[in-house]
């Protein structure tokens, strides 16, 4: 049985949950080992290409989450204790093949989800994910890997209690990403694919590739699109409406501290 | 892919692309290529490896064109299996993802490219390992179908059937020092890594076992004579597989 929190039932029915708690929080198969319905917590997911806001607004959620006295535990791709190291230097040599790649991302998705945020759920965190396995099937599917055969793949994973998608346009999320870092990401951009000898282009189908992935993801997901071009502090409002709603907490004003100050422009 | 094609002087075009076109080593493999697969399988200490390098011997001696590959031998993911088993962080989920990448690397690396350049090519444990043994660890069969679904299907599989006492005894006198994974010490069927091991691979051979006719398995007796087996083997391979596609072209006459 899920844990009950009388607590919180003030803030409107949690999603993807039926009230007995008996809803799976699996797509259809539990870990080996491990029983979902045993524990609380919730999972927060936040979807979007670089350059779309995410890191920004996994901060600024921490710092008001964690103002708000809740404990906060942070995901994202490639940082498991096991493979990461592993991704980033085949990642380098860009030999890999798209199977291969697609399995090593599979790996560190699934070590860090029982290593980590299962253990903070079982703790009652509430966990941020900059990212889920959605991007790596997006990913694997702009790049011909069947469908099915990625859902199946994820089939463990667990259900986020909200999965957010930060939309932006390929054009803007290029400018934002540029003028950061002076360049452009080769997996980022897709250029394992050949798809033109431009970068700006080749970014820009790649991106188009990824966001078709992701419209039919959010359809059936039920991701909660956001605009992710709007100001970071109207998109952040908005995540703490949401966020409050499921959490069921009362107050959501919220002014980042002089530390994430430099993040509310 | 399809995307393949677009140039920069092309229109752009974001249709979906149909999945049918895409990936055909992702189905249910046609044997669409020219090569051959002999997969070797069994328990630990049931005499597949012995099996397989006598029959890799005649076929080189015969000249044919082969390739030798064998479970859990890429350099790809060693460090990821190191790591992961010194500080014991593998979870049946994660062990058997690594070894998936793994398989997936030498699969489109060099198992498919040999196959569709014609050669044959054995195999020392293939992704029914991973499927007895990853089920012995509680992991989803139907999960592991679908993990091992791009891997092209064996023209013949030899099972190697020892019985439990036998080829666990072949292993204790051999090889005494049992590894953490190996013995199954991680599924805590028991405190004594001898007898783990013993209930471990008792698991795997039941697993083995239940693959027999789904997996058309050709099962051979691990107890019979090494020399025995071994022509019963290839008498097997010759009546299956037309080796002489793959025998040594006949060296044309060149002139000085």
């Amino acid at each position: 049985m899920k844990k009950s929190r009388p607590d919180r039932n003030n803030g409107g029915p949690r999603q993807n949950s039926s009230p007995s708690g008996a809803s799976p929080r699996n797509y259809g198969l539990p870990l080996p080992g491990v029983n979902d319905e045993e524990f609380g917590g919730s999972l927060i997911v936040i979807e979007g290409m670089d350059g779309s806001g995410r890191s920004t607004q996994i901060s600024l959620l921490t710092e008001w989450l964690e103002s708000e006295g809740f404990a906060v535990q942070t995901m994202g791709l490639r940082r498991s204790g096991l493979v990461a190291k592993d991704i980033d230097a085949l990642l380098a040599e860009n030999t890999i093949t798209r199977m291969t790649l697609t399995l090593m991302y599979a790996t560190d998705f699934y070590d860090q989800l029982e290593h980590r945020i299962i253990p903070a759920l079982r703790s009652d965190f509430v966990v941020l994910a900059d990212r889920y396995f959605y991007t790596l099937i997006a990913r694997a599917a702009a790049r011909g890997i069947q469908r099915d055969y990625l859902h199946g793949l994820y089939e463990m994973a667990l259900r986020p209690d909200l999965t957010f998608w930060l939309n932006v346009r390929p054009e803007a999320a290029f400018e934002r990403e540029f003028r950061k870092s002076h360049t452009i990401s080769y997996w980022e951009s897709g250029r394992d694919m050949s798809l033109s000898n431009d970068l700006f282009q080749s970014f820009i189908m790649y991106q188009a590739k990824m966001k078709k992935e992701f419209e039919a993801l959010a359809e059936k997901q039920g991701f909660i699109a956001m605009d992710g071009e709007a100001s970071v502090a109207t998109v952040n409002a908005e995540l703490r409406k949401r966020i409050a709603a499921h959490l069921g907490i009362q107050r959501t004003q919220y002014r980042p501290s002089a530390a994430l100050a430099s993040l509310w422009r | 892919m399809a995307n393949e094609s677009l140039t920069d002087t092309e229109s752009i075009s974001f249709e979906p692309v149909e999945l049918s076109s895409l990936a055909p080593q992702l189905l249910e493999p046609a044997r669409a290529y020219p090569g051959a697969l002999i997969v070797v399988e069994g328990i630990d200490g049931s005499g597949k490896s012995t099996q397989l390098y006598l029959l890799k011997r005649w076929l080189e001696i015969g000249g044919y064109r082969l390739h030798f590959t064998e479970w859990n031998s890429s350099p790809l993911v060693k460090s990821a299996t190191r790591r992961g088993k010194q500080r014991r962080l593998l979870t049946p989920t994660t062990f058997s993802l690594l070894h998936a990448a793994d398989f997936a690397d030498r699969c489109e690396r060099q198992i498919l490219p040999l196959l569709h350049s014609g050669y044959l090519v054995l195999a020392d444990r293939y992704i029914y390992t991973a499927f007895a043994r990853d089920v012995a660890r509680n992991c989803s069969q139907r999960w592991l179908r679908n993990l091992y679904r791009f891997a092209p299907v064996p023209d013949i599989t030899f099972y190697f059937r020892a019985p439990l006492d036998v080829a666990v005894n072949r292993i204790m006198s051999g090889r005494p020092k049992l590894k953490h994974y190996e013995a199954g010490m991680d599924l805590n069927l028991s405190l004594d890594r001898a007898e783990s091991f013993r209930i471990f691979q008792g698991r795997i051979l039941a697993q083995y076992d239940e693959m027999i006719e789904s997996d058309k398995f050709v099962v051979m007796d691990g107890t019979l004579p090494v020399n025995k087996l071994q022509m019963q083997m290839r008498h097997i391979v010759k009546s299956r597989i037309d080796l002489s596609r793959f025998a040594p072209k006949k060296a044309s006459r060149r002139p000085r």
